[in-house]
């Protein structure tokens, strides 16, 4: 543990006694050199790390809502998302409500990051690691792009993610991302996530309403889905966990990823699509999704 | 996670000109599974009393029963209808019985008084202090948030029509804002001639 | 960790509570001034929001320590990047530099709520988030602090029109007028002040207008200042003015 938290230890207390002013550090910061600026030689970007004998169980002991409820610091966390492989490409949906506790902090988290054109990326757990790693990856990407004159395929896209939160793995990140783009494989879908995990697969959900997403998903899925029925299906299963879930809902994103790059199909509210239903569009019902709505005979 | 959020619901009562209005929503939870949309929180007391509870949901339906025990011994006893200020403190006395195992409830009493029409509202914490507001009185895992909207959308002396809208507007916005309330809403307005209840088309995320 | 150990803590809640709401042509950003440690009341006027720039305004919460650090950091990094490109940084860029900043401390956070509030580059307000590690966002009003969760439910209602049904055969404004939004700060921090014991003693209000905005509109309040800035954009660049009122101070 220390070996990793001296890596990235950047604070005053140096061990070999020196007196680093936070100046020292600074200074390099300044200009454009400042934030992702300071990618030497692909190096991941510097830390602070408190002095404490152990540096991990103190950010949890400030910002774990698992195992501290009433802990001071709450960092705002992201909770369904889905992502599937068919015929016609990728399907992505995603809500989009983030909450501190039991206070729903937004209702408008975007948690599909555009990474570029033909990639997207998933949030689901700490907004702020996802924001953040998902954005050096699109650095990443483009390096990748001008390195090779070659657009990246998902597999590296996804490694590069991946071998990234791997190397703080135990510092307290939480990251449950799925990336999808389309490359020469045809449509790639691969789920990363904090613990180091990466697999390629046809079907993820990810968050604390992915069970109730699943439910629907499962039962609805096949390759040879038209591009309206797999639309509405990713639309479905987010109302699903939407209504059900505590912790998601507000509106659904969605997103199609075809050879042509990512297409954004539409902003849904829940409880809209709960009483009316997604409207006039191929492959979607009539009349709303919630259970009064289709039970009634008025 | 704290025994008061595990079912999750809130309720606000507010005070009018000649009324009270009684709201709440409608779920109730299993953390964060909600299992049902038609959970009401709010019980008749009397024709012109109505009590609400919010907090852990088997304490809500035993309570409800114990008080209807004990409003039925008192009209025997008393050979007339319970007031409001006095089933405020029955209700607090009953929790008191409590005091070192309680309900985990927090009750909203809204009524009339016979004679008066006198608008009547109060609140209590879990084992029974009684809090006899002017304006407004909020319980349930939303109380922050119901605080705030009420603080700023209430004046005295609101018309029962405005009332309902004025308490309606609170109860939504409030529960829009909690992870743990929500699913749907109920509002009760008590005027000196009959109780008017409404179903809000509400969030059901 | 056994019970004898007794680590330093270095956090603290310092309370209060910050607002910004964006409009067409001008942004408003608010905070009371009230700074309190559990039941005591450390000052009755410490300043939580501060100017960055002619366009940009950063309000600050949670802990002051670590807040009143953190804008001079970032009025530090402004100042380099002003000397660098001659030019001063556009909103975006400050919203997305403040995201780095708050993630380089990714593991020994910045216990800070900000919120950023501003001129973008195409003359309209805006309003960006932040939570303590950097995930932000941007929106059209933000409340932050102890009495968050007692504004934001009714600036949902009154800003967004949440759970209100448009005047027959109109639709909701899109965006409210510079003394209807005011209106709605002050009731906002006079209706936390009655409920949370964290917020009172004043309220200072920051108001970021476009350039060549006309601010008729600002003549009618009440000891209103114009906050001196860099003079860039000269007499018809982005303006920013102060107004103080008081609150409850029990």
């Amino acid at each position: 543990m220390n070996a990793i938290a001296s890596r990235f230890r950047a604070s005053p207390y140096h061990e070999q006694g020196v007196e680093q002013d936070q100046n020292a550090q600074d200074s390099v910061l300044w200009g454009s050199q400042g934030g992702f600026g300071n990618l030497r030689a692909g190096a991941p970007p510097e830390f602070v790390v408190p002095n404490v004998p152990s540096p991990t169980a103190f950010l949890q002991l400030h910002t774990d809502d698992h195992a501290d409820p009433n802990c001071r610091i709450k960092i705002a966390h992201g909770t369904t998302t889905l992502a599937f492989r068919f015929r016609g490409g990728i399907i992505v949906a995603v809500d989009s409500r983030a909450t501190a506790g039991s206070y729903i902090a937004s209702g408008t988290v975007k948690k599909v990051i555009e990474i570029n054109k033909f990639l997207l990326g998933t949030m689901a757990g700490g907004a702020a690691d996802c924001q953040y790693w998902e954005t050096y990856l699109g650095i990443q990407c483009r390096l990748h792009e001008l390195r090779n004159r070659e657009r990246i395929s998902v597999a590296a896209a996804s490694k590069y993610l991946s071998n990234l939160v791997y190397s703080y793995k135990g510092m307290g990140l939480s990251m449950g991302t799925m990336i999808c783009g389309w490359d020469k494989t045809g449509p790639a879908l691969f789920y990363v996530d904090s613990d180091g995990t990466r697999l390629k697969g046809d079907v993820f959900s990810v968050g604390s309403g992915s069970t109730f997403a699943y439910g629907v998903l499962d039962q609805g899925y096949h390759w040879e889905l038209s591009d309206e029925d797999a639309q509405e299906l990713g639309r479905r299963s987010i109302y699903a966990a939407g209504h059900r879930d505590a912790f998601s809902g507000n509106t659904i994103n969605l997103y199609h990823v075809r050879e042509t790059g990512w297409e954004f199909i539409g902003n849904y509210d829940v409880t809209k699509m709960h009483y009316d239903g997604p409207g006039n569009i191929p492959g979607a019902p009539v009349g709303g999704y919630g259970y009064d709505a289709r039970v009634s005979t008025v | 996670m704290s025994i008061m959020e595990y079912n999750g619901g809130s309720v606000v009562a507010m005070a009018g000109k000649d009324c009270v209005a009684i709201a709440s929503d409608l779920r109730l939870g299993n953390q964060a599974l909600t299992i049902a949309t038609n959970f009401e929180k709010v019980f008749p007391v009397t024709e012109r009393i109505m009590l609400g509870m919010a907090g852990l949901a088997t304490d809500v339906l035993t309570l409800r029963d114990r008080f209807r025990f004990r409003v039925n011994m008192y009209t025997i006893k008393e050979e007339r209808e319970i007031e409001p200020e006095t089933f405020a403190h029955l209700v607090s006395s009953t929790l008191y019985e409590r005091r070192f195992g309680p309900y985990f409830i927090e009750p909203v009493i809204a009524g009339l008084g016979k004679g008066t029409n006198k608008p009547f509202i109060a609140s209590t914490d879990v084992i029974g202090c009684i809090n006899f507001a002017k304006d407004f009185v909020v319980a349930g895992t939303a109380t922050d948030k119901l605080f705030g909207v009420a603080e700023s959308l209430w004046e005295p002396d609101l018309e029962p029509e405005d009332l309902f809208e004025t308490i309606s507007q609170t109860l939504m916005n409030a529960v829009d804002r909690d992870a743990f309330s929500g699913w749907g809403a109920v509002v009760h307005i008590i005027t000196p001639e009959k109780v008017i209840t409404r179903h809000l088309k509400a969030r059901m995320d | 960790m056994s019970a004898q150990e007794r680590r330093f803590n270095p956090y603290t809640e310092n309370g209060g509570t910050i607002l910004a709401i964006a409009g067409q042509d001008f942004t408003v950003i608010a905070g009371d001034t009230r700074q309190s440690e559990g039941y005591n009341i450390q000052t009755r006027y410490a300043p939580k929001v501060f100017r960055l720039t002619d366009k940009a305004v950063l309000a600050v919460n949670g802990f002051a320590a670590d807040g009143n650090m953190f804008v001079q950091k970032v009025q530090q990094r402004l100042e380099w990047y002003q000397h660098a490109h001659n030019k001063e940084m556009p909103l975006r860029a400050i919203a997305r530099l403040i995201q780095t900043m708050l993630y380089a401390k990714r593991f020994f956070p910045y216990y800070v709520y900000n919120i950023l509030g501003g001129i973008e580059d195409d003359g309209s307000g805006a309003v960006y988030s932040f939570d303590p590690v950097g995930s932000y966002e941007r929106e059209a009003c933000r409340a932050a602090g102890a009495a968050q969760s007692l504004v934001q439910p009714f600036l949902d209602n009154q800003i967004y029109f949440k759970n209100q049904l448009p005047p027959s055969g109109g639709a909701h404004p899109k965006h409210l007028p510079l003394k209807e939004v005011l209106s709605l700060v002050i009731d906002s921090f006079t209706g936390a002040t009655e409920r949370h014991i964290e917020v009172g003693d004043g309220l200072e209000i920051y108001i970021v207008t476009a350039s060549k905005r006309p601010n008729a509109d600002l003549e009618a309040i009440a000891n209103l200042k114009q906050v001196p800035g860099g003079f860039i954009g000269g007499e018809d660049g982005e303006k920013i003015y102060v107004v103080r009122r008081e609150l409850k101070k029990d």
